[in-house]
C-alpha cells in the first residue's frame, strides 16, 4: 500500500523541480547572483499575505452569519491583518530593504498589489491550463467493462 | 460674483483620477464577488464586478496619467487567449467521458485545437509583434513578468498533477504520460525564451525576470499559506474558547407523534 506521506512529499517534489531546473540553466546561462529576487520574495509574501487576509475578513461575514455574528474572530483577524500591515510599512520603508524601482514607501505599496494582480493573473491561467488538461487527461479515456455479465 | 470658465476648468488632481478610475474599480471586484457568493444580492453583485472589472482593464485610456494602470491594459490583452483557452479546455473536458452535460464529441478536438492556437497567440505575444504595446510605443512593464509566471506555474503544475495521477489514480499511466508531455512542452518554451530573443525583449531580459518570476511564485504562495494560517488559528481559538453545548431534553410523546405522522404522509403505501 502506498503511504500518504510520501506521496505529499513526491507531489510538492514534482511541482517545484520544474522550476528549480529552469532557475539552475538560468544560472548556467548567466553565470551571475539577482540580488533584486530577495527583495521580490519579500514583496510578494507581505502583499499577499495583506491581501489574502483582507480577502478572509470579507470571508468571516459570511462565517460570522451561522453563528450570531461573534465579534472575537473579527477582532482577531483584523489584529493578525494589521501586524501584516505594520512589518511591511517597517521592511518597505526601511531605506533599501524591500525598496524596488520605487521613489517612496506608497509607490511601492500600490506597484506591489498591480505586480500581484498580474503574477496572479498569470497563475490563473497556468492553473485553467493545468488543472483543465488533467480532467480532460481523465474524462478522454473510454469507460472500460468493470464485469462481464454471465 | 461670477467665475470664469477658465479657472472652472481645473484639471483633477493626478491621484484622485487614478482612485476613482483604477483604484476603486479594482477594489469593486472583490467586493462584488462576496456579494454574489453570498446569496443576498447576486446579480448586483455581479454587476459590480464586471462593472470593476471592465473599468480596471479600460484604465489606460481612462486615466492614462498612472502607471498602475499598465496591470490593466495587460489583463485586457490576454483576455482574449485567455477566454479562448478556457473555452477549449471546456470543450475537451465536456467532449469526453462524463456522466452530464457531455457535448458532441468532436469538441474535444475543436477544443484541443482552441488551447493549441491559444498558447500560439501567447508564444506570437513574445516573439512576434502581438506584444502589448503600453503608451509611447514602449512595450508593456508587466507583460515581462506574466509571461515568465505563466510558463513556470504551468510547468510545475502540470508536472504534479502528471505525478498525482500516477500516486493516486488507479491505471492512469498513459493520461500521466499526456501530462508530463505539457509540461515539457511548456519548459521548452521557456528555453527557448531563454535563448531566442523576442520581437520587443531579450532573451537576457527573460532570464532576469524568470529570477523574479520564480521569487514571486515562491513568495505568493507563502504569503498566502501565512493568512490561511493566522485565519485557522484565529477561528479555532474562537471556536475552542466556546463553551460545550447543552444536550437538549428527549422527545416527548407528543412530539414523536408529530414527526411519526409526517414521516407516514411523505412515505405512503400500505404493507403486504
Amino acid at each position: 500500500m502506498k503511504q500518504p506521506s510520501s506521496s505529499w512529499k513526491l507531489l510538492i517534489l514534482a511541482a517545484v523541480l520544474p522550476i528549480l531546473v529552469l532557475v539552475a540553466i538560468d544560472i548556467s546561462l548567466d553565470s551571475q547572483s539577482h540580488p533584486e529576487s530577495f527583495k521580490r520574495f519579500g514583496n510578494a509574501v507581505i502583499t499577499s499575505y495583506v491581501v489574502m487576509g483582507l480577502i478572509l475578513v470579507g470571508n468571516l461575514f459570511f462565517y460570522a452569519d451561522s453563528r450570531q455574528r461573534p465579534f472575537a474572530p473579527f477582532v482577531g483577524m483584523t489584529v493578525a491583518l494589521s501586524i501584516g500591515f505594520a512589518i511591511s510599512w517597517a521592511l518597505i520603508s526601511n531605506d533599501d530593504l524591500l525598496l524596488e524601482a520605487n521613489s517612496n514607501l506608497r509607490s511601492q505599496m500600490l506597484s506591489n498589489v498591480v505586480h500581484l494582480l498580474v503574477s496572479g493573473t498569470a497563475m490563473a491561467v497556468a492553473s485553467i491550463l493545468a488543472i483543465g488538461a488533467t480532467f480532460a487527461s481523465i474524462t478522454g479515456r473510454e469507460r472500460r467493462v468493470l464485469f462481464e455479465e454471465e | 460674483m461670477l467665475i470664469s470658465p477658465l479657472v472652472a476648468e481645473r484639471v483633477m488632481n493626478p491621484m484622485l483620477e487614478a482612485a476613482i478610475w483604477f483604484w476603486i474599480p479594482l477594489c469593486s471586484v472583490p467586493l462584488g464577488f462576496w456579494l454574489s457568493v453570498s446569496g443576498k444580492s447576486k446579480s448586483l453583485g455581479n454587476l459590480i464586478a464586471a462593472l470593476g472589472l471592465i473599468l480596471v482593464m479600460v484604465s489606460s485610456w481612462t486615466v492614462p496619467s498612472s502607471d498602475s494602470t499598465a496591470g490593466g491594459h495587460l489583463i485586457l490583452f490576454i483576455l482574449a487567449p485567455s477566454l479562448l483557452m478556457s473555452y477549449g479546455i471546456y470543450g475537451m473536458i465536456f467532449g469526453g467521458n462524463v456522466p452530464v452535460g457531455r457535448l458532441d464529441s468532436t469538441s474535444r478536438w475543436s477544443g484541443a485545437v482552441a488551447v493549441i492556437v491559444s498558447l500560439a497567440i501567447f508564444c506570437m505575444m513574445h516573439w512576434y509583434s502581438l506584444t502589448p504595446i503600453w503608451r509611447d510605443g514602449t512595450i508593456n512593464p508587466y507583460w515581462i513578468v506574466f509571461w515568465p509566471t505563466f510558463l513556470l506555474f504551468s510547468t510545475s503544475l502540470s508536472s504534479a498533477a502528471a505525478v498525482a495521477l500516477v500516486t493516486y489514480g488507479d491505471n492512469r499511466l498513459s493520461e500521466s504520460l499526456k501530462l508530463a508531455c505539457l509540461s515539457i512542452t511548456m519548459t521548452g518554451i521557456a528555453l527557448s525564451a531563454m535563448v531566442f530573443d523576442g520581437y520587443h525583449t531579450t532573451a537576457e531580459e527573460f532570464r532576469d525576470y524568470l529570477w523574479l518570476s520564480a521569487a514571486d511564485i515562491f513568495g505568493t504562495l507563502v504569503g498566502i499559506s501565512l493568512a490561511i494560517g493566522a485565519f485557522a488559528i484565529v477561528i479555532w481559538s474562537y471556536e475552542k474558547s466556546l463553551p460545550i453545548p447543552e444536550s437538549s431534553n428527549p422527545p416527548t410523546k407528543e412530539e414523536i407523534k408529530h414527526v411519526v405522522s409526517i414521516a407516514m404522509s411523505h412515505i405512503g403505501g400500505e404493507e403486504e
